[in-house]
């Protein structure tokens, strides 16, 4: 079972990893929020994993994942919200020309 | 043996509901058509567009088939007759029924056309409109069983059918699984006369024998479950009870078709309004009475 | 046990692959749809752990919201068929070090810690549903109700910043935007 556990984890890290690299490589606000995702699926794989294998007992574990997955419908609404505003008033969502506050 | 029983049954109804469609096209009725249609697509000549994007061109049709089918493993035909009694059915049939979606955006992307891509993205504004209605009657009819076990809400209609307890329901219900069927009056992503065919455009021979196979089990799935979920299921007098079921499922099926046959076509920004404007309110006002009914009325 | 375990671990390998897929590849359609696959292998991880109303919701939820995110990458992206072969990445070598270094660490963490006697049975899902309804409505109902309200605030604020910006001066702005 703590085999279980280990390899739930191991997973959750490497798609953590992988939405860092996302997050932090892409020039286009599409695709850093993609990698975002990939973040997020990677803590609630976790956190799936720590209530079943060591805290089964608490429901509170997946009251949790059903915030986060909450949020990340939430934070994708608003980011592609301002991406649309973005491309209306600039014409292009590449984060590398969103240098300054002004405009 | 269920598992084979339950396909079995899911393919007889789809070719009931083609012979019924051929009887609305051409006013003739042949038992037989349907296998000598499939025939017919097996042996033409399969044309692939100049360069689609292969993974999904081929995925397309195979995924459509196998979200029907999973949406029906979990739809009960008996009390026993049920390939996968899940403890979450309700909320599965909609978890399979979303991929509908990815399924017809993969056939509209991937032919590189304009109007089967047209049409791929139409059905997504579809998808804005009807998406709520259909979770929100589950979610009253779940209140009601008290569980979200398949066999569990049609046990809880032995006495009353949803249908009479939550109509409201019924017809939200109705008319979001048409819509997500694309069936008329909701079929713009394949609208015949006027997109060329739309997602259906680009399909040939054995890829296009596989998508209307698809098209039509997901209709009678959608029967399946407004059976499963308003109409008692198995509930009946005489009869055995899967046969109660599959006279249900086939009337609900001939009805859809027929309603279609009568309506014209709905744009989807007229659509999108009703639903949001008048169909959510209501199937939020259906929530609120059946859960007063279900505390008030012993 | 080892069915379990060798599910999860199918289900992880799946849910890996469709991520470095997800940035691999050059057409903004197949990355969109690799991120939605990724995230029905994660659902399916979940159904592997038992938690079968998590898994289903997820699967559920991720179907739509990716399709969404796949059309917005076709509105906003210069090359959605990614048939240009264009490199649209930046400080790479930084970004690998970074993305490296927590998957690392973490993995470091879930290796060496103790994590003591871990649990062999869960009630099943029905029980489990069941009592995921009392704590959502019972205990938990203020986050509940508070995770409500911000839905709605978002979904207002969603749309406010996404309508366009009416021309007050003239009457035909306001009736072209309508």
């Amino acid at each position: 079972m703590t085999m279980i556990l280990i390899l739930a984890l191991v997973t959750g890290a490497i798609l953590f990893g992988i939405g860092v690299y996302g997050a932090l490589s892409q020039t286009n606000l599409v695709m850093i929020m993609m990698g975002v995702e990939l973040m997020l699926a990677g803590a609630m794989v976790n956190l799936v994993a720590f209530w079943r294998f060591l805290h089964p007992e608490a429901y509170s574990g997946q009251m949790f994942v059903l915030v986060v997955m909450t949020v990340m419908a939430l934070e994708m609404a608003v980011g592609f919200g301002v991406a649309i505003a973005r491309f209306r008033a600039k014409g292009s969502v590449e984060m590398e020309e969103a240098e300054d506050l002004k405009g | 043996m269920t598992v084979a029983i339950v396909l079995l049954a899911l393919l007889g109804s789809a070719w009931l509901l083609a012979v019924v469609e051929g009887w609305m096209a051409t006013g003739r009725l042949s038992p037989a058509a349907p296998l000598f249609r499939g025939l017919a697509h097996l042996g033409r000549e399969s044309i692939v567009p100049r360069s689609p994007d292969r993974v999904f061109f081929e995925a397309a049709p195979v995924l459509l088939l196998v979200v029907a089918v999973l949406g029906m493993a979990v739809l009960p035909l008996a009390p026993d007759l049920i390939i996968a009694d899940l403890g979450t059915g309700a909320l599965f049939v909609n978890a399979a029924l979303a991929y509908v979606l990815v399924a017809v955006i993969m056939a509209g992307w991937g032919p590189d056309g304009a109007y089967a891509m047209i049409g791929g993205w139409r059905f997504l504004g579809q998808l804005i409109a009807y998406s709520m209605l259909i979770v929100m009657p589950i979610t009253a009819v779940a209140m009601r069983a008290e569980s979200l076990v398949n066999t569990a809400i049609v046990g809880s209609q032995a006495g009353l059918w949803n249908i009479v307890y939550q109509p409201l329901g019924f017809v939200l219900f109705y008319i979001a699984a048409m819509a997500l069927a694309f069936r008329a009056p909701f079929d713009l992503p394949s609208a015949e006369g006027e997109l060329g065919g739309g997602v259906d455009a680009e399909y040939t021979g054995v890829r296009l024998a596989v998508l209307r196979l698809a098209r039509l089990t997901l209709v009678v799935t959608l029967a399946s479950a407004t059976t499963v979920f308003y109409l008692g299921g198995w509930h009946g007098p005489l009869l055995p009870p899967s046969a109660w079921s599959l006279i249900k499922t086939l009337a609900v099926a001939v009805s859809m078709l027929l309603v279609g046959h009568y309506l014209p076509r709905i744009r989807e920004a007229n659509l999108m309004r009703w639903c949001w404007v008048l169909g959510i309110p209501l199937a939020l006002l259906n929530i609120i009475i059946v859960g007063l009914l279900i505390l008030v009325v012993p | 046990m080892y069915a379990q375990a060798f599910f999860v671990a199918v289900f992880g390998l799946a849910a890996i692959g469709f991520g470095v897929v997800v940035f691999r590849t050059s057409s903004m359609m197949r990355s969109a749809l690799a991120l939605l696959f990724s995230m029905t292998a994660v659902g399916c991880l979940f159904l592997a752990m038992q938690t079968e109303f998590l898994g289903v919701l997820q699967i559920m939820m991720m179907a739509t919201e990716m399709s969404i995110m796949a059309i917005f990458m076709v509105m906003f992206m210069m090359d959605p068929g990614g048939l240009g072969g264009m490199d649209m990445s930046h400080q790479k070598r930084f970004s690998i070090g970074a993305g490296v270094s927590a998957a690392v660490v973490a993995i470091a963490v879930a290796l060496l810690s103790d994590w003591g006697p871990a649990a062999e049975q869960v009630v099943d899902a029905q029980a489990q549903t069941r009592a995921l309804g009392m704590e959502l409505l019972g205990r938990s109902m203020m986050i509940f109700e508070t995770a409500g309200i911000t839905i709605l605030t978002a979904m207002i604020a969603a749309t406010a910043v996404a309508i366009p910006v009416k021309n007050l001066s003239s009457k035909d702005g306001k009736e072209a935007s309508e």
